[in-house]
């Protein structure tokens, strides 16, 4: 492999990482709170469909975003009333969620853009990071991506420290992990847990949008492909932890990467297990390498006083 | 992460009438339907039309009632295999990839496994019972996950119905798998035609009314399914290990044979829905034959809340959403996605209603 393919390897495996990357942190600090969300899914389609209809109908990407972020509140809002206050199966209505999400969505999309075949979308600009930008070869094909990206290692390294450092941190985590105990401390764990799944779904809808605007500048039915799922899934290979979930999404990104890379060098192996490779990936990572007891105690019940 | 936290129903004792948990599931159609009409009416199609293609394409010909019968079948085979593991609190999502698996397994069978000569039928029961054994195998998997890793099901059988749906992808376009000879660049990514014998018998013989050998078969299997659930040791286990896991273990049963056998049992009725579409109606493998479909009977099982009839009322409702939503798009120009959003708000409307319903019947 040449120095240029490597590099525009890394570079693309950090974008098809980027999607997973941004919605697993939010579900991760979900999940520490003990909400699971399956319906991360949907949350990313919706605010992919909203995002790029917004920037289409404004012209301006960043509407778009906003719009999409606006969008995808109501959905977690439905998801944390849904898990919290009636205390429904967190599985089922985040499926549920999901499913309805996909049929809305793509109605829309039939309505809005039914005759329009492949409207122009403007997309987010990509920037160039100063001096890593201009290293030669790598410069170019890894360190000029969309600026929402870095936007979102920004909130990452900042969820980071607020999980680590601050109350509110240990709040979510003893949410998690202890709510009775955050009950007596004056806190209410529904407060926390509406909390988090809000964040969830601000980070699955950066998600979406990247996708979305982002990445491909069009959108099409069904878009997500699942992509919330490896989120998910991306979240238990990490062992609920930012560094751990990190590496996972890298690791699912690579394999997404591999698609279009070993055409390129020649090497014939299915296309069909190529894009198969980071589920399987998934399935033998929350398979094999995960104990029981890493999960947050209370994740997936919804809590009673 | 524990599942479904409703406890199978049957554990009450059966009261008759107009319970809240029928009532409630009714109310819930009811209300997603109006959804579903108030939505035609924005999108600005007649209602009246949309109404009429979708009767049309239900109950209008005996060839769209048979079509309505045919996917009930697959939606109820799915949503038996929901509630038997379901009543050991599995919950089991990888119906989309158990189909799949039972397709290919089926199509593989048919056209390479030399059936066609075979006596007794046998040409299209050998298909079915590889169908039946990949979906076993596939739903083993996430068992065996479960088991040794405690993997939680609900993640694993998502993960294996994305695989089980790239590999039927992968096997309608290699021809070194099950895709037809490339006579040119124009031939489709689909396997051969199965011969005709091993194609599932139509009950009348009248191709104007196909329903075929699988709504029999489908109905002894209801029985089965409510049988085994209702009076024997198997279920008596699968309810104890539902209901409390270490408790079941301290009484003896194996927990572990328990979770294996139902999550089996139920990609087995997967993988039985999967040979009953491609040997019953389709009979050529295409890419995304399943599309949905494993949903739809999720769906079903979670809609029946543990009860058998319960799958067959929403298996029946959804093979008539389905075939009406169908002719919907292709006679009064609204999209079948429409159909999607009223199974979508029926489960999030049933799932935040689950509460009430419990504690309902609990008074």
């Amino acid at each position: 492999m040449s120095w240029e393919l490597f590099a525009v390897f890394i570079g693309s495996s950090i974008r098809l990482a980027a999607p997973l990357l941004l919605a697993g942190i939010g579900e991760m600090v979900s999940e520490r709170a003990g909400v699971l969300n399956m319906s991360i899914e949907g949350m990313m389609l919706m605010s992919a469909f909203a995002s790029a209809v917004g920037a289409w109908a404004t012209g301006d990407p960043l509407l778009g975003l906003l719009i999409g972020i606006l969008s995808v509140v109501p959905v977690a809002l439905l998801q944390a009333f849904l898990s919290n206050t009636l205390r429904a199966n967190q599985i089922v209505s985040g499926i549920g969620i999901n499913i309805l999400v996909l049929g809305a969505t793509t109605l829309a999309h039939r309505e809005i853009f039914g005759a329009r075949s492949r409207a122009e979308i403007p997309g987010l600009a990509k920037i160039k990071l100063p001096l890593l930008g201009d290293i030669p070869i790598i410069g170019p094909a890894v360190f000029e991506q969309v600026w929402l990206l870095y936007a979102g290692i920004v909130l990452i390294v900042i969820t980071a420290l607020v999980l680590r450092y601050t109350s509110l941190g240990l709040a979510i985590h003893a949410a998690g992990a202890e709510p009775k105990a955050v009950d007596k401390s004056g806190l209410s764990v529904t407060f926390v847990r509406y909390g988090v799944v809000l964040l969830a779904g601000l980070m699955a809808a950066l998600a979406g949008a990247f996708l979305s605007i982002g990445d491909i500048h069009t959108f099409t039915e069904g878009m997500t492909r699942g992509a919330g799922y490896l989120a998910i899934a991306s979240v238990i290979f990490g062992k609920w932890r930012i560094g751990g979930t990190t590496l996972a999404c890298l690791l699912f990104g690579a394999a997404t990467a591999l698609q279009f890379q070993l055409p390129a060098l020649g090497i014939g192996v299915p296309n069909a297990l190529l894009i198969m490779l980071p589920y399987l990936m998934a399935l033998l990572a929350v398979g094999g390498l995960v104990g029981r007891q890493m999960a947050p105690a209370t994740l997936g019940e919804p809590y009673r006083r | 992460m524990t599942a479904v936290d409703d406890k199978p129903s049957a554990v009450a004792a059966p009261r008759f009438g107009l319970r809240p948990s029928l009532l409630i599931p009714l109310a819930a159609v009811a209300f997603a339907a109006a959804v579903g009409l108030a939505l035609i009416a924005v999108i600005g199609v007649p209602v009246a039309d949309a109404i009429a293609a979708f009767v049309d394409g239900t109950i209008g010909s005996p060839y769209a009632l048979a079509a309505s019968l045919n996917r009930a079948c697959v939606f109820a085979l799915v949503g038996f295999g929901f509630v038997l593991a379901n009543r050991a609190n599995l919950t089991n999502v990888g119906g989309e990839g158990q189909i799949a698996v039972g397709g290919i397994a089926a199509t593989a069978v048919a056209l390479y496994g030399h059936v066609a000569g075979l006596p007794l039928g046998l040409a299209f029961i050998l298909p079915t019972l590889a169908a039946v054994i990949a979906g076993a195998l596939w739903g083993g998997i996430a068992a065996v996950l479960k088991v040794r890793s405690g993997t939680n099901e609900v993640i694993s059988t998502l993960l294996l119905s994305f695989i089980g749906v790239w590999l039927l992808y992968w096997c309608v376009q290699s021809p070194a798998l099950l895709r037809k000879p490339m006579t040119s660049s124009a031939t489709l990514p689909e396997s051969l035609e199965i011969p005709d014998a091993a194609k599932l018998p139509l009950l009348t013989g009248d191709y104007g009314f196909p329903v075929h050998l699988g709504l029999p078969l489908t109905l002894i299997l209801a029985v089965v399914v409510g049988v085994i659930l209702a009076r024997t040791l198997f279920g008596v286990r699968l309810r104890a290990v539902g209901l409390n896991p270490v408790a079941a273990y301290r009484a003896g049963i194996s927990t572990t044979r328990t979770i294996v056998v139902a999550l089996s049992a139920a990609g087995a009725l997967g993988g039985l829905a999967g040979a009953l579409m491609l040997l019953g109606e389709q009979y050529t493998l295409k890419d995304g034959f399943s599309s949905g479909y494993g949903f739809d009977g999720l769906v079903a099982g979670l809609l029946s809340r543990g009860s058998i009839p319960g799958v067959i009322a929403a298996s029946l409702l959804f093979g008539f959403l389905r075939s009406g939503g169908i002719n919907m798009e292709m006679t009064a120009a609204v999209p079948t996605a429409l159909v999607v959003v009223i199974q979508g708000l029926i489960v999030i409307t049933l799932a935040g209603a689950a509460l009430f319903i419990e504690k309902w019947e609990r008074r």
